[in-house]
């Protein structure tokens, strides 16, 4: 599973770090970054609710967990 | 997946003249049916009254925020009594980016989660000024002089003031009339007053600089330029605003629930470790700063709704923070609610940006009152008072103790 978020939807919510700060940090102005694309399996489900918790749904999911994360996402 | 609120029509009944007014005592206290039954009627309709068009589902708020092109927040979206545009809030992308570059560093989630201990500590300051007598009343004990002073200690700006800018900023967001014409009076009069204070404390700051934001923001350049005087006053007014409102409102109504809900309440005490997610919670159900105003940069179709250049929109955060679209099962108040990305602190580019600040505050003082006051009511025969504009619990007197 791999994680991307898209800079220019981001606007510095910092939500996605509450459940992933392993995953996803920030810069200085607080907007996301990630730590690490890749996935391990140990952090696929906190990635994902990280990913879910951003409300402007700047975060995307790859991988054959496509569909779980997007359903996960509302 | 996201749905495109510019297509199709999802229109279920005659969207004009709809009957809503945001300034309605009665809806503040319990706006949560409301919303519900709007998003069933017509979730984008045109109001009798001030209130203009209004967004209630969450597909045409999501829309708005991420579209401020198309749903203007600059000066003409609502009248605040300020003479400049307020910074960032009134200035649109893209020359919005370039202020919050500037301001954004200082508000960051880290600096701000520093910054907890000495939350903590005025917290427990507020607490030790009234546990003993076993009963408050909250707003004034606790609601308004704890953030009021992490933001005047920020600033730069004396505490004994405190009086003083409460006056102001409530003569702006809810003056004492329910004549438009009179409230115009009262914001453009107030507004006036506002500069005249900060042109003074400018003044000083710049004989005598401090520590604080103020110094900073004369110091501070943007693209190689200092500010201006207004681009300062324009920072200064809607921190004001901001700063000494929307963390009061969100305190009294979080603990008015927790009143009202005692089962809740005790998750908390029990399991302080889900504070930061019940505050999420908390904010997302709430949502105390109900709706926010825009204004039409064109013409625009939403939820089958046709709006013209120029129209005022008030995009309903509430509404959309309590729609079973986006949230399942919404109408049920989970303090684990995960995930839980709602728009209580807006969203798109104009992100409340003192969002960091006021998740610290609220996760400190929902903490501190839990671990020191885990039993309390309100006063028998009582009941909390709401206030418009922005959902401030202005009266609410609490009773410590398991009661009889």
């Amino acid at each position: 599973m791999k994680v991307r978020v898209d800079r220019s939807v981001c606007v510095g919510h910092g939500r996605c770090q509450e459940f992933a700060p392993e995953v996803y940090t920030e810069d200085e102005r607080g907007h996301c970054l990630i730590e690490r694309e890749e996935i391990p399996p140990e952090l696929e489900e906190r990635a994902r609710l990280g990913a879910g918790n951003c409300p402007e749904k700047a975060i995307t999911i790859f991988g054959d967990e496509v569909r779980k994360s997007l359903d996960g996402a509302g | 997946m996201e749905k495109d609120p510019t297509h199709g029509t999802s229109k279920k009944e005659d969207a004009s003249g709809v009957e809503f007014n945001l300034l309605d005592r009665a809806f503040m206290e319990h706006p949560q049916p409301v919303y519900q039954k709007m998003r069933e009627k017509c979730p984008v309709a045109r109001t009798n009254g001030f209130s203009g068009v209004v967004l209630f589902s969450h597909d045409a708020v999501q829309y708005a925020l991420k579209h401020p092109e198309i749903f203007s927040s600059k000066m003409e979206a609502g009248f605040l009594g300020n003479k400049h545009p307020l910074i960032p809030l009134q200035v649109d992308p893209p020359q919005h980016v370039k202020y919050r570059k500037l301001l954004d560093p200082l508000f960051s989630h880290k600096k701000m989660v520093r910054r907890e201990p000495e939350f903590a500590k005025l917290a427990n300051q507020l607490i030790d000024m009234f546990i003993d007598k076993g009963e408050c009343e909250f707003n004034s004990a606790f609601a308004i002089p704890y953030p009021c002073t992490v933001f005047l200690r920020l600033m730069g700006l004396p505490l004994e003031e405190l009086e003083l800018f409460l006056e102001m900023k409530n003569g702006i967001i809810r003056p004492d009339t329910s004549d438009p014409d009179e409230a115009t009076r009262m914001r453009t009069e107030t507004g006036e007053r506002i500069h005249a204070y900060f042109e003074k404390a400018i003044e000083d700051r710049i004989k005598k600089p401090g520590e604080d934001l103020l110094s900073y923001f004369i110091g501070a350049e943007v693209d190689g330029e200092r500010l201006s005087r207004p681009e300062i006053h324009g920072i200064c007014f809607l921190f004001l605003l901001g700063g000494l409102d929307t963390v009061t409102a969100t305190l009294g109504c979080g603990m008015t629930y927790l009143a009202q809900h005692p089962e809740q309440r005790r998750k908390l005490v029990e399991n302080p470790e889900i504070i930061p997610s019940a505050v999420e919670e908390i904010l997302r159900w709430e949502t105390p700063v109900t709706g926010i105003a825009r204004v039409l940069e064109r013409d625009a179709t939403l939820e089958g709704v046709e709006m013209r250049k120029g129209e005022h929109v008030t995009v309903l955060i509430g509404s959309a923070d309590t729609d079973e679209n986006a949230f399942p099962n919404a109408n049920q108040v989970d303090f684990e609610r995960r995930p839980n990305p709602h728009f209580a602190f807006g969203g798109g580019p104009h992100r409340c940006l003192g969002s960091h600040l006021a998740r610290a505050e609220l996760g400190v003082a929902f903490r501190e009152l839990h671990r020191r006051i885990p039993e309390y009511r309100i006063r028998s025969g009582e009941k909390p008072r709401y206030a418009i504009a922005i959902r401030e619990v202005q009266y609410l007197p609490l009773v410590f103790g398991a009661g009889s």
